[in-house]
């Protein structure tokens, strides 16, 4: 209320300003303007030409607000007050000892403390130099500056009431932006299914949200973090750093890691990188990645508000990224599986469907493709009525390469087999042409022999493979090795020797690849050529298409709890 | 939702963006392009016109600070103008209106560009 209550010598001189001063004052809601206005009326009351006003921050601590006559960058300066005056003191009856403060304001000219009291709580300080030409304050003086003061205080107090509202508010409107932010990426993170374009946005809404120009993005392949993205004024320097960074739980600052002792390290080469806080980002608790930031370009340093919103981010994006790498992975399975059944349909087809009925000769043969399909081949081709010719191979290496080039050898032994040519030329020529169509590392372990009806001989070329059982019908047993070098690793320099035997009623020749001789068993150990031989000699009186079974049930016994590794082809010739 | 597009003009050493629509993560790299294309054409005198940009996330203004430092290297700048208050609000809450200039009108940005040289 007006001071009515205060005796003033000529009072109608005194409260008309007074009364105009409340209404500009109370009209107000700007903090700076009625802060300005109550000093400059003051000080224009008084003829002062020194003054400042402070504001109550934290409990002990005012801040310089305003200031008038002095040095303009004293504003924002802290003063911590303790035990702050309740009524107007001269600055000259406050006993100096321990106060800091009462120095500051005499150095700074300042004679008179008026508090600004609102609820009975001391929520600022004005300060007046002294008078124009020496003059002291009156007592009268002091009471109009602390009427002036009081009037302003409501003002003063609803004005502070908005100006925090307004910080509450855009603490909100930050908040609700970050919120924004973290939706905003979720909804694109769901539909980007590449590990790339997922860092790409995250690098973009940190640069956003944070403003740093500074920053490395890091992800862990094969069991350690490597950098995908980042701006750095240098390469890292130690990969050191990385693997430390797969300790941290939580969002930590550089600074705060500097303490730890096992992190100090560390904490030290981030610093040289000014590298000022590090994410992990998390799945289940394992660290899959994480980002390092740089100074905020805008100041200020990271709040636990910020950690904890980088933390959010960091682990929303690390899901997306995870679920584009297990994506990319179906694919790629996909894929391969996809491959295989191409290259298992190659070689299948090139497989002949059945057999040709042969006089006086039972011949039976299987092919049983391994999960990844080998490059096994076998074949019986008709040159004439009296002439057959049997073959058994083996393309090294698995899939639509170990097929196509399988293909290829078939498609040249069928165009030489029926040319006329001798077992020994057109192997030469096989050979040569693959050799020209294969690439390094490639080869075929190849077998083949020509029956005559007629003389009942069977010529053969063995080239690298293992070796057919000729199981004779008296008992004996002989291998068919007479050869040369496998086909595919040089050009052919001499002649492929023929091996030629004759074959007898219940000779028994049985032709096999690796897949027979090497079928392991759990403690990893080959069937072996012993153990087919041995095996052999039971059976050798059975039919061609139950020896073959029989061989099958042992190899299956053997291997019992273990995968096939490779294909199992066998072809078997008996003489009737 | 209005489409974001990003639009290009080229006068008097300056470039100007056009922002129309949503800047969100979605549309974020359209901007990237429009950005690099300029760079890549040494082009580094940028004016963004903001007048009918609706909405700006953080991946939006991202795109500017993947960029600014380059531009500013090669004696260039971004320069933003044209705000709505919404938008505007954005980059006053993250703090760019200290990092970039921001201008109320377009011909004001290509200006300042005309008076440095």
């Amino acid at each position: 209320m007006p001071p009515t209550s205060t005796r003033r010598e000529n009072p109608s001189s005194d409260i008309l300003p007074l009364f105009e001063f409340s209404n500009v004052v109370n009209s107000s809601l700007d903090l700076k303007f009625i802060l300005g206005t109550v000093l400059l009326t003051v000080m224009g009351k008084m003829l002062v030409s020194k003054g400042m006003v402070l504001l109550k921050r934290e409990r002990g601590s005012f801040e310089i607000v305003n200031a008038k006559g002095l040095d303009p960058q004293l504003i924002g300066q802290p003063v911590s007050i303790d035990k702050p005056m309740r009524t107007i003191t001269a600055v000259d009856r406050i006993a100096p000892d321990g106060r800091e403060w009462v120095g500051f304001f005499k150095s700074h000219e300042q004679k008179l403390l008026i508090p600004i009291v609102t609820q009975r709580h001391v929520a600022g300080f004005l300060t007046l130099g002294g008078r124009f030409a020496g003059r002291a304050f009156s007592r009268t003086d002091k009471q109009l500056i602390n009427s002036l003061v009081n009037l302003s205080g409501s003002a003063i107090e609803k004005a502070l009431m908005i100006d925090r509202l307004k910080e509450a508010n855009r603490n909100l409107d930050r908040k609700f932006q970050e919120l924004n932010t973290l939706f905003d990426l979720s909804k694109e993170f769901n539909v980007v299914l590449d590990a790339d374009k997922v860092i790409r946005l995250l690098t973009f809404s940190l640069l956003g949200q944070i403003g740093v120009n500074r920053y490395a993005i890091c992800l862990n392949e094969h069991g350690s973090l490597k950098i995908v993205a980042s701006r750095l004024d240098a390469p890292m320097g130690s990969l050191d750093v990385l693997r430390q960074i797969c300790f941290l739980k939580t969002a930590e600052l550089t600074e705060d890691l500097a303490k730890q002792k096992k992190f100090r390290q560390t904490a030290e080469e981030l610093r040289k990188l000014r590298i000022e806080v590090v994410i992990p980002m998390q799945i289940q608790n394992q660290v899959k990645g994480a980002i390092l930031l740089g100074e905020r370009l805008r100041g200020g340093s990271y709040n636990a508000g910020d950690l904890e919103f980088l933390y959010s981010l960091a682990n929303l994006a690390i899901i997306s990224v995870e679920n584009a790498r297990l994506f990319h992975e179906t694919l790629e399975k996909q894929r391969m599986e996809d491959e295989l059944a191409i290259a298992r349909e190659i070689q299948q087809g090139l497989l002949p469907r059945t057999l040709p009925q042969i006089h006086r000769f039972d011949i039976a043969a299987s092919n049983i493709p391994s999960k990844q399909v080998g490059g096994d081949y076998y074949d019986v081709v008709t040159i004439s009525p009296n002439e057959y010719v049997f073959v058994i191979g083996d393309v090294s290496g698995k899939g639509t390469g170990a097929a196509l080039l399988m293909a290829n050898v078939q498609a040249s032994l069928r165009a030489f087999a029926p040319m006329g040519l001798s077992l020994s030329e057109a192997t030469s020529r096989i050979n040569n042409l693959t050799c020209a169509n294969t690439g390094q590392g490639k080869f075929i372990t190849f077998f083949w022999g020509s029956l005559n009806l007629e003389t009942r001989s069977f010529r053969y070329v063995n080239a690298g493979h293992n070796p057919p059982f000729l199981l004779r019908a008296d008992g004996g047993v002989e291998r068919l090795e007479i050869g040369g070098i496998i086909l595919g690793l040089m050009q052919t320099v001499s002649p492929y020797p023929e091996g030629a035997v004759t074959l007898e009623s219940g000779d028994l020749i049985v032709m096999f690849t690796d897949g027979v001789s090497e079928a392991m068993n759990a403690r990893n150990e080959d069937f072996t050529e012993e153990r087919l031989e041995q095996l052999l000699k039971q059976i050798r009186t059975l039919p061609a298409k139950q020896i073959i079974s029989k061989i099958q049930e042992a190899l299956d016994v053997y291997t019992r709890g273990t995968p096939q590794s490779d294909d199992i082809t066998m072809l078997v010739l008996r003489a009737l | 939702m209005s489409e974001f597009k990003v639009q290009h003009r080229d006068g008097e050493g300056v470039s100007v963006i056009d922002l129309r629509g949503y800047l969100d993560a979605h549309t974020a790299p359209d901007l990237e392009n429009a950005f690099q294309k300029l760079l890549n054409e040494k082009k580094f005198n940028i004016v963004v016109n903001c007048k009918d940009l609706s909405y700006i996330s953080s991946a939006g203004l991202g795109v500017f600070m993947a960029f600014i430092e380059d531009v500013r290297k090669n004696q260039g700048d971004i320069k933003l103008t044209n705000m709505s208050p919404k938008v505007y609000n954005v980059f006053d809450l993250l703090g760019f209106p200290i990092l970039y200039e921001i201008y109320k009108d377009e011909l004001e940005a290509v200006k300042k560009f005309g008076e440095r040289r």
